[in-house]
């Protein structure tokens, strides 16, 4: 079954990147990552490379199971194990770097933490004074929209809210990438909407480079510069997209027919690797219910 | 009895730290108040109406007065000061042994594997059949009860806080993690705090079994501490004593589980 669909993807000419005109901020190159060994193991992430420039906004799509989050740890340096490099400033990741800031899908504010000292927390773990701490803190909270909520406990603040937390205490560290993995997932449409706005309009006031892993279509049109489809596992570049769309942006882009269009384009390639995933899935929960009954 | 402070519920979850108020308020401290009234009166009936002695359901006042002897006793306070030494001593080194223990079982999935099943299995074993065993070993004064005190907390706080450590979110682990955090900010930033609230439950619970380990030891052998004092007033069947000292042991205890409560709070 995995022969076949190894086969299936391997037919497909996996198209090459031209070379970058500046200099890259975050460079994949051919980085594959295989988990356990024989004919259980499972390819992941199979030799995917692609750049991300500075300032840039990029988003990663693939359906489910396609090993996004598996990228996700491997640039965020808490997978230390893979083949190929994953380079910022010409230093291979091999760990936690402070060049990379993530958030999280899960929800990851400290809940003994207020939403100042949360933000705090990257400076404090720098021993930076405390005043300082404070100032640079509060400047982010600004940025993501909750002053006045310096004081509450995260268990008084909505979803949306405490991801804005996670989102300024990455911000807070300087990162110069910014790496998100499906941050608004556990979210609402509509807030996801306006989340998005917000993000637009941080991205643009700090000029922040910034890769987002998602399963989410519009999600990924309406804030992104350019689209990275990849295949369903193994995980590949099946596909890199321009999104021509105007910026400054906010969520009326999804209106636009320009909208519609790129969607339209992206679902048709991802609809391919999101049937073949269902299809894997229900095979493997039928194989899994015959050898229960059996 | 109604002097101890019931238990405030306590989302131990990561999400239980909030600034919410009680739930409770005018409402059921009417409702305390009306127990321990209702309860007086009861008892206060009772004795009056001859169906029981006097000797063994003694009036009122006449407790009231055993325990205003009691206060102005010194021989009391030279007990009360032995138990809470032994309880106090139990739990220092009875808990400094289980969070130890608990952080070891909790970090490690074999060691936790290979070793929990017995501190789950003991956990339930009555104390106080080991006490024969520790008077041989550390004799009939204090050390015994120290032992035994130690020994049952032991386990109390070993098992919240092996719970704790399983308990903490993966993801608040990860978070330090991508920042970078080192081994000792790990453990003091993250680790500590998220356990913070099963670890200082445990230390709450862990008093609360020492109190009663200690006392019953003194009951069954020793020449000092309040569980000793208990015994000989009744040898003397002296019940307005025995009585008072009861209460006075109820409020302390109520009050030790009070401030302990305070103290592992969620303020701060």
């Amino acid at each position: 079954m995995n022969n076949a669909a190894a086969n299936a993807a391997g037919d497909k000419a996996v198209p090459v990147m031209p070379a970058p005109a500046a200099e890259a901020q975050l460079v994949i190159d051919r980085v594959s990552k295989r988990f356990g060994e024989g004919p259980g193991a499972v390819v992941a992430v199979d030799d995917m490379s692609f750049d991300v420039m500075p300032g840039e906004f990029v988003a990663c799509i693939g359906p489910s199971g396609c090993g996004k989050s598996t990228l996700f740890n491997i640039i965020g340096g808490l997978q230390e194990e893979y083949v190929g490099n994953v380079m910022i400033d010409k230093s291979r990741i091999a760990g936690p770097h402070a060049a990379v800031g993530m958030v999280f899908q899960e929800e990851s504010t400290f809940p003994w933490r207020n939403v100042l000292d949360n933000v705090a927390f990257p400076l404090e773990l720098q021993n930076v004074g405390q005043s300082e701490r404070r100032d640079r803190a509060q400047k982010f909270i600004s940025l993501v929209g909750l002053q006045g909520f310096e004081k509450r406990m995260p268990s008084e603040l909505s979803g949306g809210m405490r991801q804005r937390v996670s989102i300024a205490r990455t911000l807070v560290s300087g990162p110069r990438i910014l790496l998100m993995d499906e941050p608004f997932a556990a979210l609402d449409e509509q807030t996801r909407l306006l989340l998005g706005d917000k993000i637009t309009q941080i991205q643009q006031e700090l000029h922040q480079t910034t890769l987002l892993i998602t399963h989410n279509l519009t999600e990924a049109v309406q804030l992104s510069d350019r689209i990275v489809v990849m295949t369903y596992r193994p995980g590949r570049v099946k596909r890199i997209v321009n999104i021509d769309l105007p910026r400054p942006r906010t969520s009326d882009v999804v209106s636009s027919p320009a909208f519609g269009k790129y969607v339209a384009e992206i679902w048709g390639d991802l609809r391919e690797e999101a049937t073949r995933g269902m299809e894997e899935a229900e095979a493997g929960a039928a194989a899994r219910g015959k050898t229960a009954r059996g | 009895m109604a002097a101890t402070e019931p238990v405030r519920p306590k989302a131990a979850r990561s999400q239980g730290w909030t600034a919410g108020g009680p739930v409770s308020g005018r409402d059921t401290n009417l409702i305390r108040i009306g127990i321990v009234l209702g309860a007086a009166i009861l008892w206060e009936g009772v004795s009056r109406s001859g169906w029981l002695f006097q000797d063994v359901v003694p009036s009122l006042l006449a407790i009231g007065a055993a325990i205003g002897k009691m206060l102005v006793n010194p021989a009391f306070y030279a007990n009360l000061q032995v138990t809470a030494g032994e309880v106090f001593a139990s739990l220092a080194i009875g808990g400094a042994l289980g969070i130890f223990t608990g952080i070891a079982l909790g970090s490690n999935r074999f060691l936790g594997a290979a070793f929990e099943p017995y501190v789950y299995y003991l956990a339930p074993t009555p104390r106080i059949i080991f006490f024969p065993v520790m008077i041989m070993w550390f004799g009939v004064g204090a050390a015994s009860k120290i032992a035994l005190g130690a020994l049952s907390c032991f386990f109390t706080v070993a098992l919240s806080t092996a719970g704790g450590m399983r308990g903490i979110d993966t993801v608040l682990i990860r978070v330090g993690k991508s920042f970078r955090a080192t081994p000792w900010q790990m453990g003091m930033k993250i680790y500590l705090p998220a356990m913070r609230v099963p670890v200082l439950n445990g230390i709450r619970l862990g008093f609360g079994t020492a109190m009663v380990t200690a006392l019953l030891a003194e009951t069954k052998l020793s020449n000092q501490g309040l569980g000793y004092m208990i015994m000989q007033i009744y040898s003397r069947f002296d019940m307005p004593s025995l009585y008072a000292l009861l209460i006075i042991v109820f409020i302390i205890a109520g009050a030790g589980n009070l401030i302990l409560g305070r103290v592992t709070g969620t303020n701060a």
